[in-house]
């Protein structure tokens, strides 16, 4: 079955109270007066009119400054956030890498929260429970995994998220500057996986500030700025695109050498 | 500065890219879409009320799993590193019906017994409801970091809350028969029709709590005052003494208390025994069919905006 991603013309707009929330008195007295406080609330566009189509095979790259919009334009497909204008199609499942352990119950134990997160993860009970051994295999902690994962160490917190989170070979993979922590001998294993991952998923969405795992990894990228798509096209190109011209519009110095980026699992 | 950028851009090649595959992206995708191909769209303004229900519902059974889950881990998180563990939620109320009754037994003189029983028919549905409430009317405004993260529909976490509160329950009347056996309250066959109400005040409540849970997203202040107001309803309740107790004159301020009704069909299964009689159903079933349109239909029409206002 093909997967496919569809965008049309879609916006989105954050609201930032600058203050607090609204509060019900003012609600009432906005009601009664039929005025409304304005200045309490900024209208902050964080996607503009995005049109995109994805295709099964495509494993798209995705550029740009903080604060561009590419964590925004991803939960937008995972359907966290709904556009204000415009739709987005998707056909396929998605598994999104967006932030690794989300759910995760300190109280509980490692093999209880390997149920939880992928209950989360939108996984049935009989599926958890032939994935539980590989999960609990690959993260190497059988001798830890009935523990309360409060007394894990950050690095076997890692370990047990990104094992939970990759074990499925997805439809559509979503990954959101995703780094699997832990030691060499891990992260080395975690790299193979990752790597895995994109070449089985039907569409990869990545978004990364690592410009040498985006040329590696990936057959397309666009570039984000403000909102927008401002590029689209083949890596190296999109790449060299972004270096030169959206890059330096943040830090002019920088246009001659090429940022130094944080080095990420899969370089 | 975009404006800027987007004359630097499209003086490149590079940009002419986006127009040489523009024939792909205006082409209609669903033209070639198969009907059985798992298809999500969240932007569908034809979308009914029905067919927003149905979503909705189907959405949730497809993460029952999930649900269930955090459901069991909010009991066990309740007893974990306890000794008597689950046995506790059967004996704390037992305990808590011992000390109330005995209390009673000393305060009134004329059949102390019976009458905890009396009280704890109305305190258990109405504990439940306050303790649904709650919890369950922040549980959106609390899951703020799970909503933002991976897609769940809204109703899941009142809906969470809704069936932990359940599960006690259900603990607390087990205990409520046991000790009605013990201090000698006869218990007619009418208890069999108990599950039936336990599922009403479900549904009332769930619906109840999500109008709150959404509510409160908006107005924050909510939490403050919902507590307030329950403080308040509780001496709106017969309770701890009957409604012929009450004045004439004030009486329909109690029987316009929605939650009366239904503290009413409880007392009547369990402490009076006798089959409640049609109107006795009709006037909660109706309630509930109230509240679960209203709930919906708030559900409905704020669900693509809520996220924007966690």
């Amino acid at each position: 079955m093909p997967q496919n991603i569809h965008i049309q013309n879609a916006s989105l707009k954050f609201r930032i109270y600058r203050n607090r929330a609204p509060a019900l008195k003012e609600a009432v007295i906005g009601m009664l007066t039929g005025k409304r406080d304005k200045d309490a609330v900024t209208e902050f566009d964080a996607l503009k009119k995005i049109n995109l189509t994805i295709r099964a095979g495509d494993r798209l790259g995705v550029i740009g400054l903080n604060g561009a919009g590419k964590s925004t334009m991803l939960k937008m497909i995972v359907g966290i956030y709904p556009p204000h204008q415009g739709r987005v199609v998707v056909q396929g499942k998605i598994t999104p890498l967006i932030e690794l352990g989300t759910g995760f119950d300190f109280e509980l134990s490692g093999r209880e929260n390997i149920y939880l997160n992928g209950a989360l993860l939108g996984r049935s009970y009989q599926q958890m429970r032939q994935l539980e051994s590989k999960i609990i295999e690959f993260s190497e902690l059988a001798e830890f995994i009935d523990l309360p994962i409060k007394y894990y160490s950050s690095g076997m917190h890692g370990r047990l998220a990104f094992s939970i989170g990759t074990i499925v070979e997805p439809e559509i993979l979503l990954v959101d500057e995703i780094f699997a922590t832990g030691d060499a001998h891990f992260v080395e294993k975690a790299t193979d996986r990752m790597r895995h991952l994109f070449n089985s998923s039907g569409i990869t969405l990545l978004v990364s500030h690592n410009l040498n795992q985006i040329v590696d990894l990936c057959n397309r990228v666009i570039v984000l700025h403000k909102g927008e798509i401002v590029g689209d096209g083949p890596p190296d190109v999109m790449v060299n695109y972004y270096v030169n011209d959206v890059a330096h519009l943040l830090r002019p110095a920088a246009a001659v050498t090429p940022p130094v980026e944080p080095q990420l699992i899969l370089k | 500065m975009p404006r800027e950028l987007m004359r630097t851009a499209q003086s490149t090649d590079l940009l002419e890219r986006p127009e040489q595959i523009a024939p792909d992206t205006t082409g209609d995708p669903l033209g070639e879409t198969p009907a059985d191909l798992e298809l999500t769209s969240f932007d569908n303004p034809r979308e009914s009320a029905f067919g927003y229900t149905c979503r909705s519902l189907a959405e949730l059974r497809n993460i029952k799993f999930a649900l269930a889950s955090f459901v069991i881990n909010n009991l066990r998180r309740r007893y974990r590193r306890s000794v008597l563990g689950f046995a506790w939620s059967l004996l704390n109320p037992l305990l808590t019906m011992a000390v109330m009754t005995a209390v009673f037994s000393l305060l009134w003189h004329s059949n102390p017994k019976t009458f905890g029983v009396y009280v704890f028919t109305g305190l258990l549905p109405w504990t439940y409801i306050t303790d649904s409430i709650m919890s369950g009317s922040q549980s959106l405004v609390q899951s703020e970091a799970f909503l933002k993260k991976v897609y769940i529909p809204k109703s899941f976490f009142p809906l969470v809350a809704v069936s932990t509160e359940t599960a006690n329950f259900v603990f607390s009347l087990a205990s409520l028969m046991v000790l009605a056996c013990i201090v000698g309250v006869k218990m007619q066959w009418t208890v069999v029709l108990v599950p039936a109400a336990v599922a009403l005040l479900f549904l009332f409540n769930f619906s109840v709590t999500l109008i709150l849970a959404i509510a409160t997203v908006y107005f924050r202040d909510l939490t403050h005052i919902i507590k307030v107001v329950l403080s308040t309803v509780f001496y709106l309740v017969p309770i701890i003494y009957s409604l012929e107790m009450v004045p004439e004159k004030y009486r329909v301020l109690f029987l316009l208390n929605p939650i009366f009704y239904f503290i009413d069909l409880f007392r009547a299964l369990i402490y009076v025994g006798t089959v409640p009689d049609l109107v006795r159903w009709a006037i909660p079933c109706l309630i509930t069919a109230v509240t679960l349109t209203v709930a919906f239909y708030t559900l409905m029409k704020t669900d693509k905006d809520l996220i924007y206002r966690l």
